[in-house]
């Protein structure tokens, strides 16, 4: 037997120091303890469906250089780019706002950094999220986006990852959200590629929520298909705080995004919200997982696939509801679409309950597009591909429906009639 | 209009069909009756081109021209429209847009404009008066949590809407009370008109009360073995099937 495959040296080299001392020590510290890390293998349960999509080829070590601006600043609204996880200031735009703060990693001073420093990868459990967590040995730079107590931010705050990969390499973007007690913020996330060589994108967002902090957050992943992904996001949630998520993911190469949830506060909430369409050959998986450690807290989890010609999606939930979360609320679903018979899905949910005065409910399915409805909207005078493209949006409709900004909703809209006309070219 | 040759139709290698002969000039009403199992919705749904039913032999004409050459949508843009017996519901795909998807599919076919949102919406309401529906069930899910009579009022909706040369009404009364049928009937008595056909499949006679055909077909076994003029119905009501010698499975047949 071959030993398992193991994590090249070459991807624990960072690019450069321009980072705090505090930073460049936690850099290194993961560095060193990522050397030798196994790969994950079809034995891998958490990575059994896309460690063979997973190809850390050497030429993907280099991290990928920043380069000048490709987009322009946009007139109005906030925004931040990350230009191969560097922040490219002449790009963003960040009108002023009261209690708002958006720091560089980079510009941290020390003692900040250091802070920030014992914070970082708090959020996510270090084992389930391995791959993703090589972020913290190798980002070049990063955003914290901090803010005050009763701030409350009425526009949404979008960061923009762009991987531009006009060299193979890849980029590790990396944002940090603390929202006061009583915040209130939605940030979009937009991952975003240009460039045909092959690039890793290996990126970690978490969340920190305090006490009755409201946070929307909404992630769109567009990136090409030179382009493999890797991303995590962690939440943590104080008492009576509500964290909303919108992904919607389109496929690539490899796709792969661990949600981690942990209700630390009683009286939070979560709803989480995810659509993922794949076609060709692609592959995307979703991993999410809801820790209940508290009583009295609501999640609601809702996550649709739709699978075209040979591609494959994942989805794996797991809510864990600890022995003294009593009076917990989980409602897990995920529904399927297969739109092919070459097309894979696969689905698990991992419902771990210790306490015994719960609400939980879970229901996976896995089926087709319906002929009866098909028959009855052709028969109408209606188009095949118009049918079949009624009947795949009304799979995901009310998903894409509840993203509240028209904006992402739009561009959403907007790449999933792209999918529709390359899925149903031939009906 | 219509013209049906020796249609034979099969499902699953079963023959259901076995040698329909049918003409249909444009202005008539034709009532086809026949109790359970002769094949009455089998001829809707061959008609309108469900793939789930195998045409073995035969031929079928709309207008001179070859239906069972046509997909589904061509035959429906080209006139013919199916009542569903059993209107499916599409949940998640919003009334309003299936039908102005619809509407838009025959007018383009037509060489026409497409109608925009707003001037549709107007349409969609006055129809919906027409067939009594409340304008709210065009925002709802396509048929999604409609009672059986608001499922076939939104059928015949969509007929009224899209106008077509060939309606083809299947089981369109049952499970109605009678102030649905009546609502229901009246949407079709002003689908009547002398360039538009209809064939009406039904298990009742009480339809034709409202709906007065000018024929009558009696479907057994795959055939029509008897025609006739509305009387023909007043004598099956009266009579049953058993005197044209089918098993007459269905009493409720004449009820």
């Amino acid at each position: 037997m071959k030993p398992a495959p193991t994590l090249s040296s070459v991807f624990l080299q960072p690019a450069g120091d321009a980072l705090p001392q505090p930073l460049l020590a936690l850099r290194k510290q993961r560095g060193t303890a990522l050397v030798d890390m196994p790969l994950p293998t079809r034995k891998t349960e958490n990575w059994k469906y896309s460690s063979k999509h997973l190809k850390l080829t050497d030429e993907l070590a280099a991290t990928l250089p920043t380069g000048s601006a490709t987009t322009s600043a946009a007139a109005e609204g906030y925004r931040v780019v990350l230009r191969n996880g560097v922040v490219d200031s002449a790009a963003s735009n960040l009108p002023e706002a009261q209690g708002l703060s958006v720091q560089r990693f980079a510009d941290l001073p020390d003692a900040d950094a250091a802070s920030l420093a014992e914070r970082l990868d708090n959020t996510l459990d270090s084992k389930a999220t391995q791959m993703a967590r090589l972020n913290t040995a190798r980002f070049e730079d990063g955003v914290l986006i901090t803010l005050k107590p009763d701030t409350v931010l009425r526009e949404p705050l979008f960061i923009v990852h762009e991987v531009t990969a006009t060299a193979s390499g890849s980029a590790f973007p990396r944002l940090y959200v603390e929202a006061g007690r009583h915040s209130q913020m939605t940030l979009v996330e937009e991952y975003v590629s240009s460039g045909t060589e092959p690039a890793m994108v290996d990126a970690v967002t978490e969340f920190m929520l305090a006490d009755g902090a409201r946070i929307t957050s909404i992630r769109l992943n567009v990136e090409g298909q030179n382009v493999q992904h890797i991303g995590a996001t962690g939440i943590r949630q104080q008492r009576d705080s509500r964290f909303e998520s919108h992904c919607v993911g389109f496929g690539g190469p490899l796709r792969r995004h661990d949600l981690q949830l942990r209700f630390e506060g009683e009286g939070a909430e979560c709803k989480l919200n995810g659509v993922v369409v794949t076609q060709g050959k692609q592959h995307y998986d979703n991993h999410t997982s809801i820790e209940h450690t508290v009583p009295n807290c609501n999640s609601e989890e809702t996550y649709r696939n739709i699978a075209a010609d040979e591609s494959h999606a994942v989805f794996n939930g797991r809510i864990h509801i600890h022995q003294d979360a009593q009076k917990s609320n989980a409602d897990m679903s995920n529904k399927n679409l297969l739109l092919s018979t070459g097309a894979e899905i696969d689905t698990k949910p991992e419902l771990e309950i210790y306490a015994d005065d719960v609400k939980c409910a879970h229901g996976a399915t896995i089926g087709q597009l319906d002929k009866t409805s098909l028959f009855y909207l052709v028969s109408r005078g209606i188009s095949r591909r118009d049918a079949n493209v009624l009947l795949t949006m009304a799979f995901i409709n009310e998903l894409v429906a509840q993203i509240p900004v028209a904006q992402v909703r739009d561009s959403a809209n907007e790449r999933l009639n792209q999918f529709f006309d390359e899925t149903f070219k031939g009906a | 209009m219509l013209s049906i040759k020796n249609l034979h139709a099969s499902v699953e290698g079963k023959e259901i069909l076995k040698g329909i002969d049918l003409e249909i000039k444009a202005g008539e009403v034709h009532a086809i009756m026949g109790p359970n199992g002769s094949g009455k919705s089998t001829l809707s749904q061959v008609l309108a081109g469900n793939e789930a039913f195998e045409v073995t032999k035969g031929e079928v004409t709309l207008s001179g021209g070859n239906l069972l050459d046509l997909e589904t949508e061509e035959r429906a843009r080209e006139g013919v429209f199916l009542a569903f017996q059993y209107p499916v519901e599409i949940p998640g795909v919003s009334n309003l847009q299936f039908l102005r998807t619809a509407v838009n599919a025959m007018r383009v076919h037509r060489g026409e404009e497409e109608m925009n949102a707003a001037e549709f919406m107007k349409l969609a309401k006055e129809v919906s008066k027409q067939v009594d529906l409340d304008p709210a069930f065009l925002k709802r899910g396509v048929n999604e949590g409609f009672s059986g009579g608001e499922k076939k009022r939104n059928e015949i909706l969509q007929a009224l809407l899209l106008q077509p040369k060939l309606a083809i009404l299947d089981e369109t009364d049952s499970g109605l009370d009678i102030d649905a049928l009546k609502v229901v009937s009246d949407g079709v008595n002003a689908l009547r008109s002398e360039d538009r056909a209809i064939l009406m499949v039904t298990h009742y006679q009480r339809l034709l009360n409202h709906i007065v055909p000018d024929y009558v077909h009696v479907l057994a076994g795959g055939r029509i073995i008897k025609s006739g003029g509305r009387e023909l119905a007043l004598e099956l009501e009266e009579r049953g099937y058993g005197w044209l010698g089918i098993k007459d499975d269905a009493a409720a047949a004449a009820n």
